[in-house]
């Protein structure tokens, strides 16, 4: 970065030099000095302010779920066994006034960063895929829910 | 000439050090968090005492919370949005002074969307509720006293 601040100085300062020689008034060297000033200053404040790193990360709880085995889910004859052997043990396991509900969570997140040289950004978004059933006090499946929205974490800046 | 170059170079050494001084001592830092997929209103598409608990999954999908409130049964679909800012200067005089100047001010801000759905024991709508806390401007939900 010093290195290409340094070339960038020498450049400009000697392209002001070679043309005041060339031209020979005073007015003119006054302008083309002001020109190559305003010139490294826009260049110093943009090498400050560009000078940064950014980040991208990633979390996920496990491994997506296989949603295949849902087909095969009939409410009002699916027992909870015949659901723990399709999905394993539940996240959660609720008891509900009028029997059970079985959770299960799998999320994802993803984060970025943004380092500035005065400001910095981060934005951290995390989705879920969750399958719920709900089972009545003889453990039959009565309903169940699904909701696979862990493909919606995305990177990107909070605003 | 050389007088006129030489007063560029003081001028640019002096804007690179105030740029560079300057980015040690202030900083902003902005930072969101969301958790959660969108909560839509359920608007007409419910009816106390009518709808039941599959018509609101097949709707919904799974919800984020479960739990059994008094022989009744509640659904939770949530969405957390946080929003944290915070402004900083500071000077540091450490080698100098033997302290340092800091001043810094931040805002933590959550704000919630929730869909809350209460089932009878054989899973009927009983009451439902939705609020939609994200919509709250930043920094007038941060500012204002209640």
């Amino acid at each position: 970065m010093t290195a290409f601040f340094s070339i960038i100085v020498c450049q400009v300062h000697d392209l002001g030099r070679a043309t005041v020689a060339g031209m020979g008034t005073k007015r003119f060297e006054g302008e083309n000095d002001m020109k190559s000033f305003i010139s490294l200053s826009l260049i110093i404040t943009l090498i400050a302010f560009i000078s940064g790193c950014l980040l991208l990360g990633k979390n996920k709880e496990y491994q997506p779920f296989d949603t295949s085995g849902l087909d095969r889910l009939t409410p009002g004859r699916t027992m909870a066994s015949e659901v723990t052997e399709m999905f394993g043990a539940p996240t959660e396991v609720v008891k509900l006034s009028n029997g059970n509900a079985y959770i299960y969570k799998r999320s994802l997140s993803k984060g970025t960063g943004l380092w500035l040289v005065i400001v910095s950004f981060g934005n951290y978004d995390t989705d879920c895929d969750q399958l719920v059933f709900f089972f009545d006090q003889n453990d039959v499946l009565r309903h169940y829910g699904v909701s696979l929205n862990a493909g919606k974490a995305s990177y990107g800046l909070p605003f | 000439m050389g007088s006129r170059s030489n007063i560029s170079l003081i001028l640019i050494t002096f804007l690179l050090s105030i740029t560079l001084l300057f980015s040690a001592c202030l900083s902003y830092r902005f930072i969101r968090v969301v958790e959660g997929d969108e909560v839509v209103p359920p608007g007409d598409a419910f009816e106390l005492g009518k709808t039941n608990l599959g018509d609101v999954l097949s709707v919904l999908g799974a919800p984020d919370k479960v739990a059994e409130l008094e022989g009744k049964d509640l659904l939770l679909y949530e969405r957390a949005v946080l929003q944290d800012s915070r402004l900083s200067l500071g000077i540091p005089l450490l080698d100098i002074s033997g302290a340092n100047i800091d001043l810094s001010g931040y805002g933590t801000l959550v704000l919630y969307d929730r869909l809350w759905l209460l089932f009878t024991p054989d899973r009927i709508l009983r009451q439902m509720m939705f609020e939609k806390g994200s919509s709250h401007p930043y920094l007038k939900a941060l500012f204002v006293e209640d």
